[in-house]
């Protein structure tokens, strides 16, 4: 929405770096490690990008409910809040928000279609319409009610326009998707996400866009920290050529069956 | 305390006991205030403030769709919006299943105020009951929300005197990406006409030629276009301001649902609102411009001279408001939805909530009495003040039989029984 970001509970709740990523205690009690409870995280993110292909929404709902996924484990617990149960419920609330909802038998219909002759760790995905309406209650409290989220694609292609560099829409609109495998939609303003993704693509693609960016007249360190953050994740977690990425699947059993156990 | 033998519908069915049941160990409940499109609302006491609180509990579909559409709408956008003229939602939580939303209590609600013929509305008072209601416009729309359901009805008056835009289950952020929109917004005799004509991409005009309407109605103390289809109310609005030609309003013939009227010319305005100021009157033609385009913001009518000229606005606290309920002794006689107490946080669609008597035993006896002597009176003054004087209680009844077109005040189920029952008492009443 073109609304106004500076005066949006987004910008009042952007949260400092170091509040972000950080194991709640009970999942702590439980052994799980800062690196397992990341790669859940960008796990969930990547079923809800699955599950948002078979339903078909828009890009925004799908970076709209992986926000909200982030933002509900910065307070709260997966042994509480199971995250294969709340990654299908943030994106079926966020349908709802972004005025283009989906039936919430469809979800389910498609999660278990999606999981189908499955092994006995993807019994744990399955779930009935009252688990995701139950949810739905819990993760609208944990959101706070506050459900207005902006993101980097309109001030990205505004941006791009402005610089005259439509031809790397492409890639940079590929990278502002990857951001939503981290935690940076909660830390920084949108569009300074997109100056990084901008300022990524040109260097990939050998632009010099130096005194463009000099008369945005914004802090070009914050940029370049977004965007080492972005490069540093690319080397944790390389994409296959295809763009995928793969976490080996019995890793994150391991880490999703710590939270699990009852203790 | 005896409770309510005659609670009719409000309370039934899975309804908790009305009296004295704290809710999430916050908020003491009291009384059903009535029903809206999603839910019930009742009165509560904040134990942790003292505050009079409006809590909304929403009705959650049948465990089908989980929380409703329109409520979510609702809170997401008016946790983004915090401003002296736009309720305030002070909480959400769920209890028993149920999301409740807690608003602030407010004490009545501006279509109260136009339909209580004991209040003389000065054009001081007019100024004021407009000015707030364009400032809390102006707050939606620099946050880019249109607020698509402007009318008295949802304007609710606090008990400070400070008016209060509510009811955003049908407001839209307009920056969205989408921007076609539904024109099935609005009570029809507030739809701005490139809604009537079927417009899908508009823009915050829409919300003020609804506030043009609820100027004229404050002039007026009647709704001013009260049009009984969408082509009856573009014929009534073109008779009062003349059928738009091509060069005022060049888009028009583009509208989806376009159609030709016969040229009618314009009367001039000072014939329609005899006692208005030039200023009033010039606000007036800006806010009821036809193209959307030339209409007047929000901002520029406040900034228009009407506001600066005098007589200055009445201080809000010092406005004529309706006596808040228990006190209401003396009655209107013509209208039996505005006075059942007080009025709140109006839901979606122009369900009108008829609260229930508040005092337990003695107050429901007192109650139907009165409305007793209502129909009678109304039925004596029907004879001697002719229109005026009928025209709200015609529109009652038609809603209820279901024969007339639609009124404002859609009843539902609760105020059709109440409703009833009263007309039940007099076997005199002539149904047709």
């Amino acid at each position: 929405m073109a609304a106004n970001f500076w005066t949006s509970s987004h910008y009042k709740q952007l949260l400092d770096p170091d509040k972000v990523d950080v194991v709640q205690r009970l999942d702590k009690e439980k052994g799980l490690t800062l690196e397992e409870f990341r790669l859940i995280k960008i796990h969930m993110s990547l079923q809800i990008w699955k599950l948002a292909l078979y339903v078909k929404v828009r890009q925004r709902v799908i970076a709209t409910a992986i926000t909200y996924l982030r933002r509900v484990y910065t307070r709260k617990s997966m042994t509480e809040y199971d995250p294969r149960l709340v990654a299908p419920t943030c994106l079926y609330l966020a349908s709802k928000v972004e005025e283009s909802t989906v039936q919430a038998r469809l979800l389910v219909f498609y999660i278990k279609k999606m999981y189908a002759g499955a092994s006995s760790s993807d019994e744990k995905y399955r779930f009935e319409i009252k688990d995701i309406l139950e949810m739905e209650m819990k993760v609208l409290e944990a959101l706070d009610y506050y459900l207005v989220v902006f993101h980097p694609y309109r001030p990205l292609l505004q941006l791009l326009q402005d610089a005259g560099i439509t031809d790397l829409t492409q890639v940079a609109w590929g990278l502002v998707n990857d951001t939503y495998k981290m935690d940076l939609i909660l830390i920084h303003p949108p569009h300074m996400i997109a100056l990084a993704c901008i300022y990524i693509a040109c260097v990939l693609k050998d632009k010099d866009l130096t005194t463009w960016f000099e008369e945005l007249r914004v802090d070009m360190n914050i940029v370049k920290n977004i965007s080492m953050e972005i490069l540093e994740f690319f080397e944790y977690c390389r994409p296959d050529s295809k763009g995928n990425i793969l976490i080996p699947e019995d890793r994150i059993n391991a880490a999703l069956n710590k939270v699990a156990a009852k203790p | 305390m005896i409770p309510a033998s005659d609670s009719g519908g409000a309370s039934a069915g899975e309804e908790d006991p009305p009296l004295s049941k704290r809710v999430a160990d916050r908020y003491l409940k009291r009384e059903v205030l009535g029903e809206g499109t999603y839910g019930i609302v009742f009165k509560a006491i904040d134990t942790k403030t003292g505050q009079t609180v409006a809590i909304k509990k929403i009705r959650l579909g049948k465990y089908k769709e989980g929380v409703n559409f329109t409520a979510l709408r609702e809170i997401k956008l008016l946790k983004e919006l915090k401003d002296p003229n736009i309720i305030e939602l002070i909480d959400a939580f769920p209890h028993k299943g149920n999301l409740h939303l807690v608003f602030e209590f407010m004490e009545s609600d501006l279509e109260a105020v136009i339909r209580d013929r004991n209040i003389v509305l000065s054009p001081s008072d007019i100024k004021s009951y407009l000015q707030m209601t364009l400032k809390g416009l102006a707050y939606c729309h620099k946050k880019w929300v249109v607020h698509r359901d402007m009318k008295p009805n949802n304007l609710l008056i606090a008990s400070d005197g400070q008016l209060k835009l509510a009811d955003f289950g049908l407001a839209r952020i307009f920056g969205s990406p989408d921007r076609k929109f539904t024109h099935q917004v609005f009570a029809r005799w507030y739809r701005a006409p490139e809604l009537l004509y079927g417009a899908k991409q508009y823009g915050a005009g829409v919300d003020v030629w609804a506030a043009g309407c609820i100027l004229a109605e404050l002039l007026l103390r009647r709704p001013f276009l009260q049009g009984s289809s969408d082509i009856d109310q573009l014929g009534k609005i073109f008779a009062a301001f003349g059928t738009p030609k091509p060069s005022q309003w060049p888009d028009m013939v583009f509208l989806p649902d376009y159609v030709e009227y016969q040229y009618v010319p314009a009367p001039p305005l000072r014939t329609l609102f005899p006692m208005a100021s030039d200023d009033a009157l010039d606000l007036l033609s800006k806010m009821f411009t036809y193209d959307p385009k030339a209409r007047i913001t929000v901002q520029q009518a406040l900034e228009h001279r009407y506001f600066s000229s005098v007589p200055a606005p009445t201080k809000p606290s010092l406005l004529p408001r309706p006596p808040p309920k228990g006190e209401s002794q003396n009655h209107k006689p013509s209208d039996f939805n505005s006075q059942d107490g007080p009025l709140v946080l109006s839901p979606q669609r122009k369900l009108r909530r008829v609260t229930l008597p508040q005092d337990g035993l003695e107050g429901n006896a007192y109650q139907l009495d009165k409305a007793g002597e209502h129909v009678k009176e109304v039925r004596h003054v029907d004879g001697t003040t002719g229109q005026s004087g009928s025209m709200p209680m015609s529109i009652d009844l038609g809603a209820v039989f279901g024969s007339r077109p639609p009124p404002r005040p859609t009843l539902n189920s609760v105020d059709r029984s109440h409703l009833k029952r009263k007309l039940d008492l007099d076997p005199e009443f002539d149904y047709h």
